[in-house]
């Protein structure tokens, strides 16, 4: 049951917006949840969150980041018209509906276009939502529809010097990112943390969040396979427990995490998606002479 | 009148791919008969009467076996008319006979009870039933004969919802399709077929096969909503709202861990997620397909059943030296004899008597070695009829650089949650017309037994089927 794109666009630098026809999803889902996209024939079974919806008209939102083959291959492959050939879901528990009180929510890269569909609801729950987005200079996205949706929108970005290696980049995201953090505790009194991120970077904020005292949420994305708590590739140690991410989370008690053991397992196929990605721009140079 | 038969002892053997070839690649081990053979092997049925078959006994969805075997016999002149009447005479019990005469523990069901193994070889009846499903798949007969059956379905004007395409839902939809139901399965996954397509491997059932029966089901009218995971995306109070009934065929799709540190290392698989990349994701063409799987030189599998066997041998052909490794001793091995037997000759190692205790890894949480306890067998028996075995206090470390965990699963959690149905021990609790606690809603297969084969859960979509007819009857009679 192949799901058709009604509009897509690159909304900044590798953030692709996909408006995609998923009545089943779109009926159903909460803030918090996530679909499984497989794309492709060939393609991988890819957890992706639904950041936008509309019930009656029976679409969602996905905005992509550029990081792997299947993405990608979303990017280049795919035009406004053709067909996803599965979106399944929506998965994982909704985000709990609570006053909290005053709710900082932090997204690092395009982690913040999970953290939108949240803070939104947050807000409007009666929450007082501040929303914090930690990114590379061109890659900002959602700017505009969070500075709308929460009580304050935050934006920091960090330039991408050409003369270092991506790492190093990507590390003065993190520095900017836990500086950022330490910062806002100190001023202001929240009564809750929330992050979605890449591990090494919701690890480094906790580091921080922990010195305050301040509860924590996190939004885990692990390796997922099926996305239904039938293989196991997203466990995660939570309190000393084996948990599913895709069915016990994807949010956890930030404080009972075991990160190392997250980041290990997120880095596992890294190699491999670099000799994947690498074959495939081998294959597009070719096909392009 | 009285036909004098000649009794042949010996079994017709069915071809198979060498061992040293099949190690090299995901093709079908076994090579299925040929007419003539089929025949030959036919020929040898003594053709108990049906009253008495024990063969038909042992199978749990009764399959009138001498009944198709005679067809190959009778009509022997004529292959395709042979094969269509013996199609037919299987398609009134099962609609997936390409599937269970390859994956069907018949040594321990069909073929255990055979007269002829007392004298000589039981009937090789599963091969027999692969060759009717498979020769009339190759000739399109069995489209035929749907073409022939469609027509005469009378419409009931109700509808059944099935959760899970695997073989319990399959086989209560195909049934409940014949019985004139309009039937809508609601599958998780971007595929049909359950275990059949992520957990069974190429080699062992080939998944063009499953995909066949699958059309053959649509042909029948059941409609497949893939990608639609009931307990998220619908629930099944919804599809009360929407279906005359339903029936739950979630099968056991949640995998048991070991509670043992370094559990959740790098490089130590579920046989679920291994299964899932290597047969439904297609890992072992990567990169030209996008779903990596990492398979070291040293893989370690645990347990001992027909999951363990898949595990070991899909990994065997990624090249890697396979060990399996297995708490009690031979003789409680649960996994048939023959994928066992293959195992060996592909050459994977199994050592008997030892439970994992730990597992130890490298500095970047990368599994490099198993520990186990050395475990001894007691004269005392447990529930399941299985020897008691304890630790010994010695110890064992295997090297590994993957270790896939096959020791069971339990039923899927999102099912089980549903308000209002009972559950004990994680299984959905039924009555003995296989409804729960819910009015209306029905379960089989895993969802219920926790763990067992393809045939059983078929079994029971079968009985369920009837019993959903049964209840559907009355209701209709009762709103007339």
């Amino acid at each position: 049951m192949p799901y058709k794109i009604l509009e897509k666009k690159e909304i900044s630098m590798r953030n692709i917006w996909y408006k995609i026809h998923a009545p089943h999803v779109a009926k159903k889902v909460q803030p918090g949840q996530f679909v499984i996209v497989r794309a492709f024939k060939n393609g991988e079974r890819i957890p992706l969150t639904p950041v936008m919806w509309d019930r009656d008209e029976g679409w969602i939102v996905l905005i992509t980041f550029i990081r792997g083959r299947t993405t990608m291959r979303m990017a280049n492959e795919l035009k406004p018209g053709d067909e996803i050939l599965n979106i399944a879901g929506p998965l994982g528990n909704p985000t709990e509906m609570e006053k909290f009180g005053k709710i900082l929510a932090i997204g690092a890269y395009t982690g913040i276009v999970e953290v939108y569909p949240i803070a939104k609801a947050w807000q409007e729950f009666g929450n007082d939502v501040t929303t914090l987005h930690v990114t590379f200079e061109p890659m900002v996205v959602l700017k505009d529809e969070l500075e709308k949706a929460v009580g304050r929108h935050i934006l920091e970005t960090v330039p991408i010097d050409p003369n270092l290696d991506f790492p190093t980049n990507m590390k003065n995201v993190t520095k900017r990112l836990t500086e950022k953090v330490r910062e806002l505790l100190e001023k202001e009194e929240y009564d809750m943390v929330f992050m979605v991120g890449p591990a090494g970077d919701q690890k480094a904020v906790f580091n921080v969040v922990k010195e305050f005292g301040v509860p924590m949420k996190s939004d885990l994305h692990p390796i997922m396979v099926d996305g239904t708590g039938m293989c196991g590739a997203c466990r995660v140690t939570v309190g000393g427990e084996v948990k599913f991410a895709c069915i016990d989370g994807p949010e956890f008690d930030a404080y009972q995490v075991s990160w190392d053991e997250l980041i290990a397992r997120s880095g596992y196929y890294t190699d491999m998606e670099q000799r994947a990605m690498q074959e495939y721009m081998k294959a597009l140079q070719g096909g392009e002479q | 009148m009285a036909v004098k038969r000649k009794i042949i002892k010996e079994r017709v053997p069915t071809p198979e791919m060498p061992a040293e070839e099949r190690i090299k690649s995901f093709a079908e081990v076994n090579l299925g008969y040929t007419f003539e053979l089929a025949v030959k092997e036919a020929e040898r049925c003594l053709q108990c009467p049906y009253n008495y078959a024990p063969c038909i006994k042992g199978c749990p969805v009764h399959i009138d076996i001498p009944g198709f075997i005679s067809k190959l016999v009778q009509y022997r002149d004529d292959p395709d008319r042979a094969v269509k009447e013996a199609l037919n005479v299987i398609w009134a019990c099962n609609s997936l006979p390409a599937t269970t005469g390859r994956v069907c523990p018949q040594e321990d069901q069909c073929e255990m009870n055979c007269v002829m193994g007392r004298v000589g070889d039981k009937i090789n009846i599963g091969k027999l039933e692969r060759f009717v499903a498979d020769y009339a798949r190759e000739k399109g007969i069995d489209e035929g004969l749907l073409f022939e059956i469609v027509p005469k379905i009378e419409k009931k004007g109700q509808s059944v919802a099935i959760i899970g395409a695997g073989p319990a839902g399959l086989t209560a939809a195909g049934e409940l399709a014949k019985l004139g139901y309009d039937v809508t399965i609601y599958e998780a996954l971007h595929e049909a077929g359950g275990v059949l397509m992520y957990g069974i491997p190429e080699f062992r059932l080939p998944k063009s096969i499953v995909e066949s029966e699958i059309d053959k089901l649509k042909k029948l009218g059941v409609k497949i909503l893939t990608d639609h995971v009931v307990g998220r995306t619908v629930t099944i109070e919804e599809l009360l709202e929407e279906y005359d009934a339903v029936f739950i065929g979630s099968g056991a799709g949640t995998p048991r861990l070991i509670n043992a540190p370094g559990i959740n290392l790098n490089g130590i698989y579920t046989a679920n997620e291994f299964l899932t990349r290597v047969n439904l994701m297609k890992a072992y063409k990567f990169p030209e397909y996008d779903t990596p799987v990492k398979v070291g030189k040293k893989v370690v599998v645990i347990g001992a059943g027909n999951t363990a066997m898949d595990a070991a041998r899909s990994a065997r052909r990624f090249g890697a030296e396979v060990t399996i490794a297995y708490r009690r001793g031979p003789e409680d091995v649960s996994a048939r004899v023959e994928e066992v037997e293959h195992a060996k000759e592909e050459g994977i190692k199994f050592e008997f008597y030892i439970n994992p205790v730990e597992f130890i890894g490298d500095e970047n949480g990368k599994i490099k070695a198993v520990k186990f306890e050395k475990m001894k067998a007691l004269d005392e028996r447990d529930s399941r009829g299985k020897r008691k075995i304890v630790g010994t206090g010695e110890y064992v470390t295997l090297e590994a650089d993957t270790v896939i965990i096959a020791i069971g699963k339990h039923p899927n959690r999102l099912i089980v949650n549903t308000p209002g149905l009972k559950v004990e021990r994680g299984r959905i609790v039924v009555d003995e017309n296989l409804m729960t606690s819910i009015p209306g809603v029905f379960a089989g297969g895993d969802a219920i037994r926790g763990e067992a084969t393809v045939i059983l859960a078929m079994g029971d979509g079968r009985m369920a089927a009837k019993a959903i007819h049964e209840y559907l009857t009355k209701k209709r009679e009762g709103n007339a």
